[in-house]
């Protein structure tokens, strides 16, 4: 049972891959251990020594745009803490994609098309996608606690089958450019759980250096401590072109594809 | 006391609107942008009833104070079935339409365990086997093994089960008391 699962793991990998190399995707290596891992008032990073275990490869892939490069990817390990539960491990996979000049809508269709080719890989079909406005499943003058609350509780279990949801509100922008009254960012569910992240990419340091005080000072009231200021980050981003960029949770996306009830399933020696 | 959402796991007796519920099933659940929030199914232990709770990270619930005791068997008056708790000795009712399914099993000086409210008993509990003389079946048909045949038996408590054919009246078999199942016969 085990090593089937490893098995289809490795061939959705294989497909990734294969589906990568077809568009031109360039496979990128950034470093885990990094000075800041975070950007965002609930990511809680993995702390080693001074520095810390990224929380994504977000920062450094940009810093890989800013050098040049156009359409890049990475599968790696991303750490957060305070984050166990059947999708949830300290330690997990992560696929991120980025693509110079394309908007949201590019990087859905591409989505869309790679989980395909990847259900294929192992046999299955995840049926045909819904794309929905957030605006459409969720009252937008909800307060954040409110929001949040109701979100999981009631919008999220609604979400079955394969769905795009985009459109959120502009105070979860994180580092999504904000167009009137929304954040240009989308989530992509599979039965109600959450597989991938996507946004067209604020490339305005300034923009982003006001994100991070307000959310280091919401973090602060928290008792949390702030994020620390990555100054090759910002230099980095005000020099990247346009370009939109996707996270994957690739254990999640295993764990849907073969019919797993836990993200446990379809990973080895994870015991941290 | 109060339990904070780390301690969550099933079983756990919590009081909300003065309801004692048992949860029954829990997850953690973070949106991507948002904070954590851990969902839960929780059993109204008073109805039966299931409901969907969904509570924050460091959210807080009231233990529900209750009191697991050990009790026997004594009698039924039609409306209630009366316990004896073996460490007060005090006589304990429950009203037999809360016990409808586990009331079929029980015998004088059967051990149970009742979940006891606030003073209100909730929940009893049977031993997961029981024994008991077979009162009525078919005769034996001894030498006939053909898997899976059974045939109906009336026991001693009340309960019918199905137990395979070469079991005679007046054995002891020992029955599951959560599938109803026979599981064996109990040589003397």
């Amino acid at each position: 049972m085990q090593a089937e699962r490893l098995l289809q793991r490795a061939s959705v990998v294989r497909a990734i891959r294969g589906w990568m190399d077809t568009r031109g995707y360039r496979e990128v290596h950034t470093p885990a251990l990094v000075p800041s891992a975070a950007f965002e008032e609930h990511l809680e990073a993995v702390r080693v020594g001074p520095a810390f275990l990224h929380t994504s490869p977000e920062m450094a892939m940009k810093r890989v745009l800013a050098a040049g490069l156009c359409r890049i990817y990475q599968i790696v390990p991303a750490f957060r803490e305070e984050e166990v539960g059947v999708h949830h491990t300290r330690e997990f996979t992560m696929l991120e994609w980025y693509r110079v000049g394309a908007g949201t809508h590019e990087l859905m269709d591409e989505v869309e098309d790679l989980f395909a080719t990847c259900a294929r890989a192992v046999g299955r079909d995840l049926g045909s996608f819904r794309r929905v406005a957030v605006s459409a499943l969720q009252d937008p003058s909800l307060e954040p606690d409110a929001w949040f609350h109701r979100w999981v509780e009631t919008v999220e279990p609604s979400l079955t089958g394969a769905v795009i949801v985009h459109g959120y509100p502009a105070w979860q922008s994180a580092l999504a450019r904000i167009r009137g009254a929304v954040a240009d960012r989308f989530e992509v569910y599979a039965d109600g759980v959450e597989l991938a992240n996507a946004f067209a990419e604020e490339t305005d340091g300034s923009e982003l250096r006001r994100r991070l005080d307000a959310s280091n000072a919401a973090r602060s009231r928290a008792g949390r401590p702030g994020h620390p200021v990555d100054a090759q980050f910002f230099d980095a981003v005000s020099r990247m072109p346009r370009a939109a960029g996707i996270a994957v949770g690739l254990d999640r996306l295993v764990m849907v594809l073969t019919g797993s009830k836990s993200i446990a399933e379809v990973q080895v020696g994870r015991e941290l | 006391m109060m339990y904070d959402t780390s301690d969550f796991r099933n079983g756990l007796k919590v009081e909300m609107d003065g309801n004692p519920f048992v949860m029954v099933y829990f997850q953690f659940v973070k949106p991507g942008k948002g904070t954590a929030f851990t969902r839960t199914k929780l059993k109204n232990m008073r109805t039966g009833a299931v409901i969907e709770r969904t509570f924050r990270t460091g959210e807080k619930l009231q233990a529900a104070d209750v009191d697991e005791v050990n009790a026997n068997y004594l009698y039924e008056d039609g409306t209630f079935a009366y316990f004896m708790n073996q460490e007060s000795f005090e006589q304990v009712a429950i009203p037999l339409e809360r016990i409808q399914e586990e009331k079929q099993y029980l015998t004088e000086n059967l051990d149970v365990h009742i979940v006891v409210f606030k003073g209100e008993p909730l929940i009893m509990t049977l031993p997961n086997f029981i024994e008991s003389e077979i009162t009525y079946c078919e005769p034996g048909a001894r030498g006939n093994t053909a898997q899976g045949a059974s045939k109906p038996a009336t026991l001693a408590c009340g309960v019918t089960v199905n137990v395979p054919l070469f079991i005679d009246q007046g054995e002891i078999v020992r029955v599951d008391t959560r599938t109803g199942e026979y599981v064996g016969r109990v040589k003397e």
